[in-house]
């Protein structure tokens, strides 16, 4: 799982650097706001067992 | 692959209880700083102070009448008002509470919550078979309800291929599964036994339609009416229960034993019903107060359902160690007293559909009569049945009515197509006390 947890954290540093990058492409952006919805998800449903 | 997340739904129990502790922390403060209603109601509550389950049952309940009041206020957030919980620029869809115990509840859900609770539908088709193989029908136009969207989405989620139902008639739809060769559909209870009776009038078994799994959404599902759906399509039928301001939060799996909660989306209590203060024994029945874990557009914090379910053991043979209920039993505002006895119109509905297969129909009114209350039981039978024989089903019904519920019913035989009949939840009580 922490490798996992590793890819996501990648793809969501990804993709709020593309929408940083998109500022003025409402195309870009909002599918880079897309894959933030995503990863968001998918930090939920891969937590840390405590 | 058995499960739909392997990593979540065999985790031991004790590490779902500290998630989802955690989650709800976090959830609570979310609630706190960007709610409206939550502000004001839960400004006296220190999320640092929460530390234990137990701290979590000070928090005061949130229930359905106080959202219809909240709606009304901060009328920059229309229609949504102190409920919304993103900017109302992020609100992508629009839905809408039924409006069957009152005003109906306007929920917006914006990109990102409307997907969490598609993921957590994803659940409920994984456990209940759904396939990337399926076709999935829908016969229902899914308006501002937000059971079938729910559904729609999910079925592309699982990878199922999904065919919207809506903006045909009865006849058309059953001529539509057969057309394309659906082979699943998600549709209310009521209406899957109406598609199968338009079926039967058109000639056409409902066996051979190709149905081989069933999803069920919007109402109720007693297991009488549940075996009945599988016995009349040769179809697995599945259960779950859900609210349009809370979700899907628990479905069946292939065992078919009770209902697993989808875990760690929701922190369920399963409350005594006297005190609301503390969690039921397994095989108690008790009230269910839910908090959506991961949904910002529309903050919940500890809503009281006002469902009553049966507390399960936790573990099942299908290998999942989520926590379960074994019964949904009705809802609280459904039981009404009647000339001073409970009465649940879901045991009509059990016995009718485990006991009376010549009953394709059903309707039960309350009325005042002087100073009396006179319960009618109206049915409706199939087509060709003899004066004689409906004559000596009606005694029978009126027999089983008496022994099930203690109460003596009045118990009608209605024309063929007299009683109306349902595509989304259908509404067979009908209680005229309070209009006279």
């Amino acid at each position: 799982m922490e490798e996992i947890r590793k890819e996501i954290a990648t793809i969501e540093q990804s993709a709020k650097r593309l929408k940083e990058l998109a500022r003025e492409m409402p195309g870009i952006s909002k599918n880079a706001d897309i894959i933030l919805t995503f990863t968001f998800l998918l930090k939920f449903i891969t937590p840390v067992a405590k | 692959m058995k499960y739909w997340n392997p990593y979540t739904e065999t985790m031991p129990q004790e590490q779902l209880d500290a998630i989802e502790f955690a989650y709800f922390k976090e959830y609570l403060a979310y609630a706190k700083t960007h709610s409206g209603m939550y502000k004001e109601k839960l400004k006296e509550v220190n999320v640092g102070d929460i530390k234990t389950i137990e701290d979590v049952r000070k928090i005061p309940f949130t229930y359905k009448d106080e959202l219809r009041a909240q709606q009304e206020k901060e009328p920059q957030n229309f229609p949504y008002g102190a409920l919304l919980g993103v900017d109302v620029a992020e609100v992508s869809a629009f839905r809408q509470t039924s409006g069957t115990t009152g005003k109906p509840v306007y929920v917006p859900e914006s990109y990102e919550s409307w997907q969490w609770r598609v993921e957590s539908w994803c659940h409920i088709l994984w456990m209940a078979g759904f396939r990337p193989r399926h076709r999935v029908f829908l016969p229902v136009g899914y308006n501002v309800y937000v059971a079938f969207w729910e559904c729609h989405y999910a079925c592309e989620k699982v990878g199922c291929e999904v065919v919207p139902g809506g903006a045909l008639d009865t006849k058309g739809r059953v001529n539509k599964i057969i057309e394309i060769k659906a082979n699943a559909m998600g549709c209310t209870p009521t209406y899957g036994l109406n598609i199968a009776e338009e079926a039967m009038k058109m000639g056409i078994d409902p066996k051979k339609m190709g149905i081989e799994r069933m999803i069920c959404a919007g109402e109720p599902l007693p297991e009488a009416t549940r075996k009945k759906l599988e016995e009349t399509y040769a179809a697995h039928v599945y259960d779950h229960i859900g609210g349009t301001e809370i979700c899907g939060w628990a479905a069946m799996c292939e065992e078919q034993k009770g209902l697993h909660i989808i875990e760690p989306f929701f922190l369920i209590e399963i409350l005594d019903r006297e005190t609301l203060s503390k969690e039921v024994a397994e095989g108690e029945i008790g009230v269910v107060v839910i908090t959506p874990l991961g949904r910002h557009s529309f903050p919940m914090v500890r809503f009281n359902t006002n469902d009553m379910v049966v507390k399960g053991k936790g573990g099942c043979a299908c290998g999942r160690t989520s926590r379960k209920i074994m019964e949904v039993v009705g809802r609280a505002d459904d039981l009404r007293k009647i000339r001073g006895v409970l009465f649940s119109p879901k045991t009509v509905e059990q016995f009718i559909r485990e006991e009376f297969p010549e009953v394709v129909e059903f309707e039960i009114v309350v009325e005042r009569k002087g100073i009396m209350d006179e319960l009618t039981l109206r049915t409706e039978l199939q087509p060709n049945i003899g004066k004689d024989k409906a004559e000596e089903i009606r005694a029978r019904v009126k027999e089983t009515a008496k022994v099930k519920t203690n109460l003596t019913m009045n118990v009608t035989l209605e024309p063929e197509g007299a009683l109306p009949r349902y595509d989304l939840k259908a509404r067979r009580f009908k209680d005229l006390r309070g209009k006279e």
